[in-house]
């Protein structure tokens, strides 16, 4: 909405400066200098990481590499659950704690998927491995957390967006487990706790 | 900056109904997750990006296409204040919405007895304020080069046309131009997150040059774009 006329300010002191078009001169030096070292940094900075790495905290899932996890589930016949994560992410870290730091939620997960972590790096390193963005963008992950069960022939089973609680997640996940494995769909899954 | 003209851009803001219907479903729709789950705790709000976008469209275009800023600029204002204390008051109003949010979400918390987590409040507000200024700073940009709100469909249309040279990039693995790409998206959402400065204990010196090196550049840029305006009261605004 545009500013009544009658809105326009009495705008204080007169400045300084005879020209009220002077360009800022420290600011546009500043801002050079800044761009010049930013691309200093950005040069000199490592590649992404091409393994995934832990989230800080405690966790107990075994969380295998993508080629390892690749080959294990055409060998067991066992679903990817890849956990789209971040070290950011507020509640990412809440569902680490309550699942995957619990020694019984992790044996659970293990026994029904193969565990894959995909660790965003973006906002830390400005960039991911291209495994990362390549999975991000295949399983089209806008949020995080985000768990993504996965056939063995790589198509998407079914998601889960954000973190709901402990209870709902790991029922979500039992009910994603007994689909995939004796492909019944549509059937309400057995409580295997 | 000019106080003056941050209370008025402030009160032009709030005052258009449509922006005020925006900001109200874009406040209140993390309240029923958080009403339905409380204990998601204030990462339920997200960031304050569409906030930010809904009070900065049109800061400089819809006065340039009004023909308000030849009036505002026959008074003793410097084009340079001008700028920046639009910049400013988008901000500030974005920062007052998110502190209301947060407020909001606290009070919502309590009432379901979910414990509200303090240090995640505190660092949802610095980085919502980390956001709200450099985007802020982005939107003046555009919007010194557009009238009325076609700032918006220029960030749109940098956004589109970065996503889609990183994807090229990365398909034919062209890193440089994955690179350069990421950049300029990183420009776009220009963002610094203090949670890893406070849980890894150490300054992230890239993240913070390139936050710092797209608001100087974006604010110095959009007073040199003001500075080589020319307006008169015959313009049709362009």
């Amino acid at each position: 909405m545009p500013l009544p006329a009658t809105d326009v300010p009495a705008a204080g002191p007169p400045p300084r400066t005879g020209s009220p078009r002077r360009d800022p001169m420290l600011l546009l030096v500043v801002a050079v200098v800044l761009l010049v070292l930013r691309a200093v940094l950005g040069l000199r900075e490592a590649p992404p990481q091409a393994t995934p790495g832990p989230l800080s905290g405690p966790d107990v899932v075994h969380w295998r590499t993508l080629e390892a996890g690749l080959a294990e589930t055409r060998a067991s016949g066992r679903p990817i659950l890849y956990d789209f994560t971040a070290e950011w992410c507020p509640p990412c870290r809440m569902m680490q704690r309550e699942i995957f730091a619990d020694p019984r939620a992790a044996a659970e997960i293990e026994s029904r998927f193969v565990p894959v972590r995909v660790l965003d790096r973006q906002r830390e390193e400005g960039r991911n491995a291209r495994w990362v963005d390549s999975l991000q963008a295949r399983y089209r992950v806008n949020a995080f957390p985000t768990l993504v069960v996965a056939r063995v022939d790589g198509r998407e089973s079914s998601r889960l967006e954000g973190f709901m609680g402990r209870d709902f997640t790991l029922g979500q996940l039992r009910g994603t487990g007994v689909n995939l494995r004796w492909g019944m769909t549509g059937q309400a899954p057995p409580d295997s706790r | 900056m000019n106080v003056t003209l941050v209370f008025a851009t402030l009160r032009q803001r709030f005052t258009s109904p449509l922006r005020l219907v925006i900001l109200l479903l874009l406040g209140w729709m993390p309240m029923l997750q958080i009403l339905l789950a409380p204990r998601i705790g204030f990462a339920a709000l997200g960031d304050c990006y569409f906030l930010t976008l809904t009070l900065a469209a049109g800061m400089i275009g819809q006065d340039l296409s009004s023909g308000t800023l030849q009036l505002l600029l026959a008074r003793p204002v410097t084009r340079a204040q001008y700028v920046f204390s639009r910049w400013g008051a988008v901000a500030a109003g974005t920062f007052l919405i998110v502190v209301l949010q947060a407020l909001c979400a606290a009070s919502l918390m309590l009432a379901r007895g979910a414990p509200v987590p303090w240090g995640q409040a505190a660092l949802y507000l610095g980085n919502s304020a980390l956001l709200a200024l450099g985007l802020a700073a982005v939107m003046a940009l555009f919007s010194s080069l557009a009238s009325g709100i076609a700032d918006l469909g220029l960030l749109f249309l940098a956004f589109l046309s970065a996503q889609v040279l990183e994807k090229v990039g990365m398909f034919k693995s062209w890193d440089w131009l994955a690179r350069g790409a990421g950049e300029l998206l990183r420009m776009l959402k220009p963002e610094l997150d203090l949670a890893s400065l406070v849980h890894g204990g150490q300054v992230p010196w890239p993240a913070v040059v390139a936050y710092l090196s797209t608001v100087t550049l974006c604010l110095a840029l959009a007073v040199v774009v003001m500075n080589r305006r020319e307006l008169s009261y015959a313009s049709s605004g362009n």
